[in-house]
């Protein structure tokens, strides 16, 4: 008399189905979270290429992120800023991409852009201080020039702040008050 | 955690405030003050204070970070009052801080009292701890009406419920122009005069001067030496950071 593995499993038909089912659900409940509604690398309302302007076209960051060098905030790009470059280009103009960008200047919306770096309110993090002590942007936001959506790579939490300002001997760098607010 | 105690040690030594970059003080003259209340109401809009409401303020819950004390002499019609604002005197030995089990208050490089929000758990040790009575404890977190959260002050987070809270000497602005300084170069200090608190902002007669102690010629140095100095309740050696000049009477 042989066991059949098949057979025993048979009576559990059912079962099976359903632990199939719960699998292939979470796997792809995982995929879609991870491609569509990732809070580490959001959808954007237009699909913005990093890759294509910083490294491709070797345009640099604070072309576009002027602020990041003066003051607490880096800044993202007006509409204006994108057209400026993107009336000059008639290779793309037509681009499904590009007529996006060219809606939202046309109705003088800005692009609602959804952040991905985002600290709670109660931190106080100024960009031009560390752009000025030569704190690569890569350091803390990856290689964003390798990026076609822009991922979030750092944790942003307390003690990742604390490690480099250790290692990097920040004066008053781990005092309480310097980034709390 | 060791860390922290020798830290804190380092504080509890006499005459430390000396070996910090700032000391952040103010003299406040008596004489001068009107009691109008305008600082009291700059405090307010600066620092995000809720408006507690009639209920809570009955029951001595109302949040003010400088407050206007009235002390009566005589009786009508011959009463003499005399006005004193009342704040966080920032003590150098400060009997909030040694209360605190969980380091939520803490003495800073520049010599300041602070309180750190997010690590207050709210047992309101400091606040009994504390002779000048100015810690104030959010005992609901309290909402802005429509439109006023739209003069919410950004540089200031918004306290909730079950945290203990208290003048700050307007610790936003010390820090802007700390990076002003930065921005600046040079000996990246700040001058005697780039920072005025809220309160001394809006106070019309000039009756709170605030600065450097560590500089011997800054305005506040030179103010504190005044012949009617005192420090209030000087003999809890508390060593407050705000120095009173006392109401000079008239007789006759
Ligand atoms: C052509 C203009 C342009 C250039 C050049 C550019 N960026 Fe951006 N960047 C944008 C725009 C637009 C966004 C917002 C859309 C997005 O998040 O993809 C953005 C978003 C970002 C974000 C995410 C911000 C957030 O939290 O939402 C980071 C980080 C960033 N850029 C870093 C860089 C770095 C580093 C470089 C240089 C290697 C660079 N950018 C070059 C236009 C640019
Ligand atoms: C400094 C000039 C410059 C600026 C500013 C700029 N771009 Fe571009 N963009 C380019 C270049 C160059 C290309 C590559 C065009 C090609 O492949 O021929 C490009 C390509 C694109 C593409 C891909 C088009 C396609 O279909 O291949 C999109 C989308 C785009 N840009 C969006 C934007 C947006 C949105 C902004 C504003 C935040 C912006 N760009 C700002 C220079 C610029
Ligand atoms: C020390 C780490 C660090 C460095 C270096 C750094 N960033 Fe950021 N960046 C952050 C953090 C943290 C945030 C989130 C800020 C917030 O939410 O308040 C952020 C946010 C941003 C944003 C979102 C918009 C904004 O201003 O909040 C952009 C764009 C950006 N960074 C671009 C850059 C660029 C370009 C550089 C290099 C010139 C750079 N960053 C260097 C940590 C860094
Ligand atoms: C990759 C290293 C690095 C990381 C990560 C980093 N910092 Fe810094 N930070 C620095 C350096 C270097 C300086 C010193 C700038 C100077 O000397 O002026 C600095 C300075 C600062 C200052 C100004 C201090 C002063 O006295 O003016 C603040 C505030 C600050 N960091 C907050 C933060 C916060 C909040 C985070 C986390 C979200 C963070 N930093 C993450 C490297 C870093
Ligand atoms: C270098 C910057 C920096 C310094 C210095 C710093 N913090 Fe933070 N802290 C942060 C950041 C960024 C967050 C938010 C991210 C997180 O939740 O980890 C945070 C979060 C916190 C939280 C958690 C808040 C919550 O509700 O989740 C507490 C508590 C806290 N800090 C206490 C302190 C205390 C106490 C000190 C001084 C001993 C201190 N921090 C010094 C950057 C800093």
């Amino acid at each position: 008399m042989s066991v059949s593995v098949l057979a025993a499993l048979r009576t559990f038909k059912k079962h099976a189905l359903i632990v199939l089912a719960v699998i292939v659900g979470f796997t792809v409940g995982h995929l879609v979270n991870a491609n569509f509604y990732s809070d580490d690398a959001p959808v954007q309302p237009i699909e913005f290429s990093h890759r294509i302007h910083a490294a491709e076209n070797e345009i640099p960051c604070m072309h576009c992120h002027v602020h990041a060098a003066t003051s607490i905030n880096a800044g993202v790009p007006s509409v204006n800023k994108c057209m400026n470059c993107h009336r000059a280009m008639p290779g793309v103009w037509e681009s499904p991409e590009i007529l996006k960008v060219r809606g939202y200047w046309e109705r003088s919306e800005p692009i609602p852009w959804v952040k991905v770096y985002d600290l709670p309110d109660f931190v106080y993090f100024p960009h031009k201080r560390h752009i000025q002590a030569e704190v690569e942007c890569q350091s803390c936001h990856g290689d964003v020039q390798e990026m076609d959506r822009v991922e979030k790579v750092s944790p942003l939490k307390m003690q990742w702040c604390l490690d480099c300002h250790k290692t990097r001997e920040v004066e008053n760098g781990r005092d309480c008050w310097t980034c709390h607010k | 955690m060791a860390g922290i105690v020798e830290k804190w040690k380092k504080f509890r030594e006499p005459g430390y405030p000396g070996k910090f970059d700032y000391h952040w003080g103010m003299v406040i003259d008596l004489d001068r003050c009107s009691g109008c209340e305008a600082c009291v109401v700059a405090c307010q809009a600066e620092n995000n204070l809720p408006i507690v409401g009639e209920k809570q303020f009955a029951l001595n819950r109302e949040i003010k970070w400088i407050r206007i004390e009235r002390y009566w002499q005589g009786e009508y019609p011959d009463a003499k009052v005399t006005f004193m604002p009342m704040l966080c005197q920032q003590c150098d030995q400060a009997p909030c801080e040694m209360a605190c089990p969980v380091f939520a208050t803490y003495h800073n490089q520049d010599g300041l009292n602070t309180q750190i929000y997010n690590r207050c758990i709210g047992t309101r040790t400091c606040a009994v701890y504390c002779p000048y009575e100015v810690r104030y404890f959010n005992w609901y977190t309290f909402k802005w009406d429509e439109p006023l959260e739209q003069q919410l002050n950004p540089d200031v987070s918004v306290r909730e419920k079950g945290v203990m809270e208290k003048c700050t000497f307007c610790i936003q602005r010390i820090r802007q122009a700390k990076d002003h300084a930065k921005d600046r170069g040079g000996d990246q200090r700040v001058r005697d005069g780039e920072i005025s608190p809220a309160c001394v902002q809006a106070c019309p007669t000039e009756a709170i001067v605030f600065g450097d102690f560590n500089d011997p010629d800054s305005a506040v140095s030179k103010a504190a030496e005044d012949k009617r100095n005192y420090r209030v309740l000087e003999k809890l050696n508390t060593t407050p950071s705000i120095v009173y000049l006392s109401k000079v009477e008239q007789h006759g």
